[in-house]
């Protein structure tokens, strides 16, 4: 815990030429007092500093002390000397909607978490932590630790508890097998307990002057841990410094920091050093989504070095600087942890970072190669968390509550809606305006007693974890932020632009049919509204290009997965990719995201190995769509997963669709027939319409569902518009198949051309028997005699045509039909048939 | 010249429209004839030709009050007889002394009728013209002005060459289609509907064609067919063309030994024009009508902006512009507004309501509204056909002269014209033959039981072996003719098998 705040104070070593006094004061202050560090606990030191370096903010992570662990926010003391930013302003105007959504009702807001929490606390507990890695959340006690599976979010899951020998937690990591616990007891020491022998083994520090900064596990295959290491700087050090003496220390801290990458052998019980990268690290950030990790160094913390260590090996990304701007000439703000954030989005690695001077979210996007910076974000808060939901990146402007949403698929800076507040759903209390007044005034007085506003959103206690999840630690509930598509395309729906809105829906992921679902009532909608038939034909385009797509990658398919794969362990290798290569491997690598990501609703789920108790709460009847399911198409997932197999902990049966893609046949019967019924009097508006469509499948090469063509048939026959009916057919804009024959029959009824096109098409399609019946129904029976004698036809009743020969009143032509049947039906002459035709041709000729 | 006052030269053709319901008292038959041809023919011959007609029109109409008299078949003459409104006839008298003059009565009553059509499609109904003036000067004057433009059009030199048996691989009256593939039909329907969406509201009608091939249509079948004509008589790139090489080389003043068929209308028009002057008869020079000639040669043109422009229906009133042209649709008789927008083998005409847009301004708004709007798909579009266009020999099937007519559709398709000139004489006269008595067998067919179509199928060796094939199926015709064919008859219906089940869908496979 000491070196732990000297490594932060030694961020401090970087602003000392600008503000040396200032900082002296402070450091000594926190380091006299180490390790009882309290919030606002050198204040007044701090103000001063904070006066120098020109409302420069940056926050200090101090570990987790006795009772409760903190975010030992600075910025929030100096909220008030920062600018007033315009969302300010803005937060205000919304409140009044905030107070409605947090009453339960459904408001306008298309971020929502969801009544009730996970609860995380057990009696005793001291601190909780989050294990990204496995997806658990930990709880601690002196002597146990309690983990809840949060891949599947259930706010009633049960936790499952190990045991721990007492002492100092730091932080503690599950191995990506679940069988080894690490828990780093301090800067020196991590300790590593095996679950299933139970021997423990202590990894120490080889010098005195190494710091473990963190450490995480890895499913990289030459190691399994990795430690990250810093110098540790002492507070004594921290001398009103000359030049020299700095880089002197820089030296000594370049020699002994850097990644340590080890292996746990089976046999020896211990950690075998593999390989160590040395490197200056002021401090570290990590998420097992991204395998990233991301190592600052430099003075003021924005030179990066980055490294991903997944499954398919260690890839180094070029070094890299963030942009900071300066708020003055000669100060230079220092770039915090807790301002930089890993995102993964569409697979892909962006990093944002919050520059506070700029009140800006930069964005960098990861290559294999390059680091690329993408733009910003404008921020409006000075506290700013990022979540991801089903690949939408959320910014939370905590100061301001609220949400702004983007969608950065192709690298659009533009929310894709305006800010509304996060709502709290399903929670309804009689005293919800007693407590939002204590929401209000939670802010201010920061020692308000939390328990009881527990729906206080964006508290000083909130924790946002990657990628979707919010810890309150002051009462150990655990929220999952999730995304109301509906509210969403509902509120940009209203803008002009449908096709970015269904471009958004099909690129959702997580509740897939729901989005699907959307899409198809948006361009229902946008029909029955009459909108120009380009803007519709647009819509139709998007959605029939994300359809094409989806069965390419064939994500489209509902797939019964019956591997075991480890949810959190899905390779996500988009370092992988390059800058010049186009990003194929993007949606392989994406599915068993979306599969451990989809919700719980939608799945049934087995638990295999730690928790039985949860299957009885999950296990649902899977999705059923209204797809067929192509033989041959269940999903097998490539390599990379089977080599993770050993390491799994879920066992997914699981059926879902998990694209929004809509399918022609959707559009026939979620769109056109419903929209046809409605239009009736529209007939070339409708028929534009389905032209238009037609021409998105043909370009997307997608198979046309054959009642869209009797629709188009019937509205035109309907309309009487019978020589563009023609065309249509002889142009095969109007693809032939027995459904179209029938329906341009009985269309034909009024005209003998349609009909005829109908018949054409029988002859085409070799339906012979149907043809023949046609003409023996017309009265052509001689014609269809011999037609079905060429095509040996001998399915129709020979009595047909008898009868049709005779109702002509010709008794050549009944004598010549009866012949023939005599001729080449063998017994035909002793049929009834026979007979009863035969006095007919009698009677005829008489 | 036939056409011009050399008035010894025999006119080979005499072309006449009469109302029977005008001039019934002695003395005033003159007043029955609404146009001859020649015009400088002496009185007494003209009303003795009509004279003629109209007595055997109403001598035949005791035994056929519906059909009373087709044609008249004499040792030097052929009278061809077509009722073109209730009691307005049209009657054209060939003469048969040239080796030439071998025809086909449908072909020329097809002339007739075409005349008619169009002719209505820019003026309306005769008899309503009739009616509204019932001197028979301003139906008199639009017809002269209307026929006199159209047969310009068959004038070869100094005579008129009306389609003869050199012609029977083709079928007056039908349309030719471009075959398109599915992904270019899809385009162009969409760009139909795109146009539809510039006009807003209103109905509105468009015509896509490529070259003189149409793509596209969502007018009726006779509307369809008499734009299609007027289309490429004047309109298609190919027409323009003709039109602007005949004004250049009508400056050039050397159409002497040309044989470009550009260069011989040049003479047409000369000729026509100098006949008007001339020869207008007396009665038309007393009024002085506004006259529309929309087929008028050479007063078509491409204006900057794509679409085509002509000065035809005059110009606005206050300003140079020229007036929108306008024409009567057949089925609605509703008058519209054409406009045709032309992109190198593109034509797209686009018929728009007259009571929808507001005046000469109303259209240039909506000018710029498709040139806006649509004109990148029309180069789509453009580009789409082109690719997909075989050129003029397209249609052509090596071994095979063919005439393919769908009756139910008014679309035809026969084997390039530079490829039936190889056919021998012979064999397009017993082809002109042979289609005379299907003609024939068609007609009584269509008496004896109407509404039951008559499958034929017949196959002849001519005199210089060639094999004439015509069968018709289901209101569907295939004229053959095969001249290097074997000597069987097996071999002729293998052959027409062939062709029908590779170009024709097997809609003639019989057996």
């Amino acid at each position: 815990m000491k070196d732990k705040n000297n490594a932060t104070t030694s961020l401090l070593k970087r602003i000392l030429l600008n503000c040396s006094a200032q900082a002296k004061q402070y450091g000594s202050c926190v380091s006299a007092r180490v390790p009882e560090v309290e919030k606002d606990m050198c204040l007044k030191e701090f103000v001063v500093l904070k006066n120098c370096m020109q409302n420069v903010v940056w926050l200090v992570h101090i570990s987790y002390s006795e009772g409760r662990s903190t975010w030992f926010d600075l910025s929030g003391v100096i909220t008030d000397n920062l600018k007033k930013v315009n969302l300010h302003k803005m937060t205000g105007e919304l409140s009044s909607s905030a107070l409605s959504c947090s009453s339960g009702s459904n408001a306008l807001s298309h971020v929502y978490i969801q009544y009730p929490p996970l609860r995380c606390n057990v009696p005793g507990s001291r601190s909780l932590f989050y294990d990204d890695s496995n997806k658990l959340i930990l709880s601690l006690t002196p002597t146990q630790v309690f983990s809840w599976k949060i891949a599947t979010y259930n706010p009633y899951a049960a936790p499952s508890s190990d045991r721990i020998s007492e002492g100092p937690v730091l932080s503690i990591r599950y191995s990506l097998d679940l069988k080894l616990l690490a828990i780093q007891r301090s800067s020196q020491e991590i300790q590593i307990w095996n679950k299933d022998t139970g021997d423990t083994f202590s990894q120490k520090c080889r010098s005195e002057s190494e710091s473990i900064l963190g450490f995480f596990w890895t499913d990289c295959p030459t190691c399994e841990i990795v430690f990250v290491k810093t110098r540790s700087v002492t507070c004594t050090n921290l001398l009103p410094g000359t030049l020299t003496r700095i880089e002197a220390l820089f030296k000594a801290i370049c020699d002994c920091s850097g990644l340590d990458m080890y292996t746990y052998g089976t046999e020896s019980r211990n950690l075998q050093l593999v390989q160590t990268k040395k490197l200056s690290i002021s401090w570290y950030i990590y998420t097992h989504e991204s395998r990233l990790v991301l190592l600052a160094s430099g003075m003021q913390c924005k030179s990066f070095t980055g490294f991903q260590l997944s499954s398919a090996g260690i890839i180094r990304l070029p070094k890299f600087e963030m942009v900071m701007a300066k708020p003055e000439a000669n100060s230079n703000p220092i770039l915090a942890a807790e301002d930089v954030h890993i995102i993964t989005v569409y697979g892909r690695i962006y990093c944002l970072q919050f520059d506070k001077v700029a009140m800006l979210l930069r964005s960098y996007r990861f290559y294999r190669d390059a680091v690329v910076q993408q733009g910003s974000l404008p921020a409006y808060s000075d506290r700013i968390a990022v979540s991801v939901v089903d690949n939408v990146l959320l910014v939370h402007q905590a100061e301001a509550k609220v949400v702004i949403v983007y969608d950065i698929y192709a690298d659009s800076q533009v929310p894709i809606s305006a800010p509304l507040p996060l709502c709290l759903r399903g929670y309804s209390r009689a005293n919800v305006a007693a407590s939002h007044t204590s929401t209000k005034t939670s802010e201010a007085s920061e020692s308000k007693n939390l328990s009881d506003t527990e729906e206080t959103t964006y508290g000083d206690q909130w924790q946002f974890l990657v990628p979707d999840l919010v810890l309150d630690v002051s009462n150990g509930s655990l929220w999952k932020i999730s995304m109301d598509l509906e509210a969403s395309s509902g509120i940009s729906a209203s803008s002009s632009e449908v096709q970015l809105i269904l471009e958004f829906l099909q690129r959702r992921k997580l509740d897939a049919e729901k989005a699907k679902q959307l899409s198809l009532a948006i361009v229902r909608t946008i029909i029955l509204e009459r909108k120009p038939v380009p803007m519709v034909a647009r819509a139709m385009d998007v959605l029939l290009a994300a359809y094409s797509q989806a069965i390419k990658t064939g994500s489209y398919y509902k797939r019964s997965i019956t591997e075991e794969i480890s949810p959190s362990n899905a390779p996500n290798a988009a370092v992988g990719e390059t800058i010049t290569g186009i990003d194929v491997s993007r949606s392989i690598n994406q599915e068993p995201e979306s599969v451990t990501r989809n919700d719980s609703s939608k799945r049934s789920i087995m638990d295999g190995s730690i928790e039985k108790t949860e299957t009885g709460d999950l296990l649902e009847p899977g999705l059923l769509g209204g797809e067929d399911l192509p033989t041959g198409h269940s999903q097998t997932l490539g390599p990379t997963n089977n080599q993770l197999n050993s390491s799994a902990s879920q066992r997914n049966q699981s059926q879902v669709t998990s694209s929004a893609a809509t399918s022609p046949a959707d559009f026939y019967n979620y769109v056109f027939s419903p929209t046809v019924e409605e239009m009736m009097g529209d007939g070339s508006y409708l028929t534009a319409i389905i032209v238009d469509f037609l021409r998105s499948c043909s370009l997307e090469k997608l198979k046309v569902y054959p009642n869209t063509y009797v629709l188009l048939v019937q509205i035109l026959a309907r309309d009487e518009r019978y020589a563009e009916l023609g065309l249509f057919i002889i142009n095969k804009i109007i693809e032939p198949s027995k459904e179209v024959a029938l329906q341009l029959l009985d269309s034909g009824r009024q005209n003998q051309q349609i009909r005829k096109l109908g018949q054409d098409i029988l002859r085409q399609l070799s339906l012979h028997h149907d043809y023949i019946l046609l003409l023996v129904q017309d009265g052509y029976y001689l014609e269809a005699l011999r037609y079905a004698r060429k095509n040996k036809v001998t399915t129709v009743r020979p009595s047909l045509f008898l009868e049709a020969a005779y109702v002509s009143k010709d008794p050549q032509h009944l004598a010549a039909v009866l012949r023939f049947f005599s001729d080449f039906i063998p017994g035909f002459k002793s049929s009834p048939d026979h007979n009863t035709y035969h006095r007919f041709v009698a009677e005829l000729n008489s | 010249m036939g056409l011009t006052s050399e008035s010894d030269a025999k006119e080979a053709m005499k072309l006449c429209m009469f109302d029977l319901r005008r001039g019934q008292t002695e003395g005033q038959e003159l007043d029955k004839i609404l146009f001859f041809y020649p015009a400088d023919l002496p009185i007494t011959n003209q009303l003795s030709v009509i004279g003629l007609s109209e007595g055997l029109i109403t001598f035949t109409r005791i035994f056929s009050p519906d059909a009373p008299c087709e044609v008249i078949e004499a040792e030097k003459h052929c009278h061809v007889f077509y009722e073109v409104e209730a009691d307005i006839w049209m009657v054209m008298v060939v003469e048969k002394e040239n080796p030439e003059s071998i025809w086909r009565v449908d072909a020329l009553r097809s002339v007739l009728k075409e005349i008619h059509s169009l002719f209505v499609m820019f003026h309306g109904y005769i008899r309503a013209l009739v009616d509204k003036e019932p001197s028979g000067g301003l139906v008199r004057s639009h017809l002269y002005y209307f026929i006199m433009d159209f047969l310009s059009d068959f004038s070869i030199g100094k005579k008129l060459q009306l389609p003869n048996f050199r012609d029977s691989l083709k079928e007056q009256g039908t349309l030719q289609m471009l075959t398109v593939g599915r992904e270019a039909a899809i385009e162009v329907q969409s760009l139909v509907t795109l146009l539809e969406s510039c006009v807003g509201n209103k109905q509105c009608y468009s015509m896509t064609m490529f070259q003189d091939l149409l793509v596209s249509t969502n007018l009726s079948p006779i509307d369809t067919l008499n734009l299609f004509t007027y289309a490429v008589l004047r309109l298609t790139p190919i027409a323009l063309f003709r039109g602007a090489s005949a004004w250049s080389s009508l400056r050039k003043t050397d159409t002497a030994c040309s044989t470009y068929a550009g260069a011989l209308q040049v003479t047409s028009i000369s000729a026509i024009d100098q006949y008007y002057n001339s020869h207008d008869p007396p009665s038309l020079r007393r009024h002085n009508y506004p006259l529309v000639r929309p087929l008028q040669h050479s007063k078509w043109s491409k204006g900057k902006d794509g679409f085509l422009t002509t000065d035809i229906w005059g110009t606005e009133v206050n300003s140079l512009l020229p007036m929108c042209p306008t024409i009567w649709l057949h089925l609605t008789e509703e008058k519209m507004f054409l406009l045709a927008y032309q992109h190198r083998g593109l034509t797209v005409i686009l018929l728009v309501p007259v009571s929808s847009v507001s005046g000469d301004q109303g259209i240039s708004m909506l000018k710029q509204q498709i040139i806006e709007n649509a004109s990148l798909k029309m180069l789509k579009v453009e580009e789409k056909l082109s690719r997909g266009w075989g050129g003029e020999n397209a249609y052509h099937v090596s071994g095979y002269r063919y005439l393919l007519v769908d009756g139910d559709r008014y679309v035809s398709r026969a084997s390039p014209p530079g490829k039936v000139t190889t056919l021998t004489k012979e064999s397009l006269v017993a082809l002109s033959k042979l289609r005379e008595e299907v003609d024939l067998e068609k007609a009584r067919a269509k008496w004896d039981n109407s509404g039951r179509e008559k499958d034929i199928e017949i196959c002849i060796r001519a005199k210089n072996n060639s094999w004439l094939i015509a069968r018709l199926v289901r209101g569907k015709e295939l004229y053959m003719v095969l001249e290097k064919g074997s000597e069987t008859l097996l071999f002729a219906a293998d052959a027409t098998e062939k062709f029908s089940e590779r170009y024709c869908n097997g809609a003639f496979s019989l057996d």
